[in-house]
């Protein structure tokens, strides 16, 4: 999908249809959303911390921003899945958020992955949370080549998505900083490896802590290969006008990670200057 | 059927369909919210603040969190006034109000932003942002001394012919004296409160959340002190005040409006809900209608003190 073809974003105060634990302290949120226009991969959603009641919340205050992961159903009722893991107080309201429960929602919003050209294979790697803005563009990515996924995270449990990439029959490696799945270690160890072996892949995508997209990012440039990431930050409104998600861009001044992002060429971020 | 209410204000010239805007630096330019909401709806948009030349703004981390608000310090990012004149203004619906923002580090530069944005027909008026540091005071606000807040007000009027508004500085001893400052100065309106000066540490790092250091706090938690210096504002003088600092629901801004605000600006709730102004817009007219209002003006300033004693 072009940029262009993008779909403009929307608000609505979505029903929760699902809400449940996947194992460590990750969920599985799925919402109704009626007029949803769908996501290019790589976009994202900001959600208000939790239930809307009938009284107004305002602590915590500030709406989250979380990766599309997918989006299901058909054009009659179109639902949004968002894995999330519970990291503080907002994401802990939305993990005791209730079917029939709304939860506002605005998007689907950012700069999406750059898709792989035909015929081109794509190498895909996820950290922890970042396993998340990847499905999507694994699906895609599938439909023009052979996709590698590599998927990494503290332990098992905390490999969000697993079995859904698996059954993408793309192909799937895995590693965990404690040897509960896969490779013990992590899952840039499995990027150089891949990187050696497919000399077919131009693009690696990455997204996940930033020492694991830096070092991604490196690991890429030292093999001539371009790399993409998708940033994380906090941000107030996920739309460009807070300016509160600014990184700083490799050449000078800055990138809004909302805005021009979340989906970045890593050699347009000045890594040493994130926070 | 609830009878019809005129929603209608002037704020010191400007003439707003309903007296809710939405305040500088939470509503980018305007056109960044035309996805969610129709912006002819609103009374008008006080746009990002400009300088005379672009500004890149502060590294991150800009923002954080606090209880029931946020702290921000993203120094003065912006297109520059000649940029927001070029690309930024036509992307506005002509029926919509734009407020220009003003924010400079000396009082000449700020004249000449001023004088710049005087003449160009979108522009319905100014607003000068008196919160900035002034750099040859030792970086003391400009709106925290009277003598400096008069000097500048005063420059920005021989400037302009525009409507001409001061964003009042909350971090003062006497609100009052200020709003009869900029009063006696020529200004046309008020508009209070900006941030307030704060603080907040990572315990981790046992360094200020922001790389700035000190930041300015919004949101609901402020919005009770914003009423008291709106109401004290409003009572020392007689232009008009625009009350700011936390609404997010129209029963925030009609406090606001009972306590002497002629309009009200709805700044970081814009963040969390894009339609919170046309929300608000539309529950003040269902107040004044509900309570016998024919004119949402007619509810300023009707605020019954206790009587002593």
């Amino acid at each position: 999908m072009s940029e262009a073809a993008l779909a403009g974003p929307l608000r609505l105060d979505a029903e929760v249809l699902d809400n449940r634990p996947e194992g460590g302290q990750s969920f599985r949120l799925r919402l109704a959303a009626p007029g949803w226009p769908g996501a290019a991969p790589g976009q994202f959603v900001m959600l208000s911390p939790g239930a809307r009641g009938a009284a107004e919340r305002h602590d915590p205050l500030l709406p989250r921003p979380m990766a599309v992961y997918r989006t299901l159903g058909g054009e009659g009722a179109p639902a949004v899945e968002i894995l999330y893991k519970v990291m503080g107080r907002g994401t802990q309201l939305l993990a005791e958020t209730r079917a029939g429960e709304r939860v506002r929602m605005v998007g689907p919003l950012g700069a999406p992955f750059p898709l792989p050209r035909a015929g081109e294979r794509a190498l895909l790697v996820g950290g922890g949370t970042g396993i998340a803005s990847l499905y999507e563009l694994a699906l895609r990515a599938r439909e023009r080549g052979p996709v590698e996924v590599l998927l990494g995270a503290r332990s098992a449990a905390d490999l969000m998505g697993r079995a859904d990439f698996a059954a993408l029959g793309v192909g799937l490696r895995v590693a965990t900083e404690d040897g509960s799945a896969g490779a013990r270690g992590l899952v840039t160890e499995l990027l150089e490896v891949a990187l050696a072996e497919a000399a077919d892949a131009p693009l690696v995508y990455a997204c996940g802590p930033t020492p694991m997209m830096r070092r991604a990012a490196a690991l890429a440039a030292a093999r001539g290969r371009r790399c993409v990431v998708s940033l994380e930050n906090h941000m107030a409104c996920g739309f460009g006008v807070c300016l509160g998600c600014a990184v700083p861009r490799a050449g000078g001044g800055f990138a809004l990670v909302c805005r021009d992002g979340p989906v970045l060429d890593a050699g347009a971020v000045a890594w040493a200057g994130l926070p | 059927m609830s009878p019809r209410v005129d929603p209608s204000v002037d704020l010191g010239g400007i003439r707003l369909r309903n007296p809710v805007l939405t305040a500088s630096g939470t509503f980018g330019y305007g056109s960044e919210l035309a996805p969610f909401i129709d912006l002819r709806r609103l009374g008008g948009i006080v746009a990002k603040s400009l300088t005379l030349e672009p500004r890149q703004g502060n590294p991150p981390p800009r923002i954080a969190e606090t209880p029931a608000g946020m702290l921000n310090a993203i120094g003065l990012e912006n297109v520059g006034v000649d940029a927001f004149i070029a690309e930024k203004l036509p992307l506005l619906p002509a029926e919509l109000p734009v407020i220009a923002s003003v924010f400079e580090t000396e009082i000449d530069r700020y004249a000449e932003v001023c004088k710049r944005l005087t003449g160009v027909p979108r522009v319905a008026g100014l607003e000068l942002n008196a919160s900035c540091p002034h750099v040859k005071s030792g970086g003391i606000e400009f709106g925290q001394r009277p003598a400096l807040l008069a000097e500048l007000v005063r420059a920005a009027r021989a400037a302009t012919s525009l409507p001409l508004l001061v964003k009042l500085s909350p971090n003062v001893t006497d609100i009052g004296e200020m709003a009869r400052v900029c009063e006696g100065e020529g200004a046309d309106g008020l508009s209070l409160i900006n941030t307030l000066q704060a603080l907040d540490v990572d315990l981790a790092t046992r360094r200020p959340v922001l790389r700035n250091g000190l930041g300015g706090l919004s949101g609901p938690a402020i919005r009770p002190v914003a009423l008291r210096m709106v109401w004290q504002a409003a009572r020392a003088v007689r232009i008009p005040v625009c009350g700011i600092g936390g609404i997010v629901s129209a029963e925030d801004a009609l406090k606001f409006l009972i306590c002497g605000a002629r309009a009200v600006q709805v700044g970081t709730a814009n963040y969390l809900n894009p339609a919170a102004a046309l929300e608000v817009a539309d529950g003040i007219e269902a107040y004044a209608a509900a309570h016998g209002f024919a004119r949402v003006a007619d509810l300023v300033g009707t605020l019954e003190w206790p009587e002593r004693g």
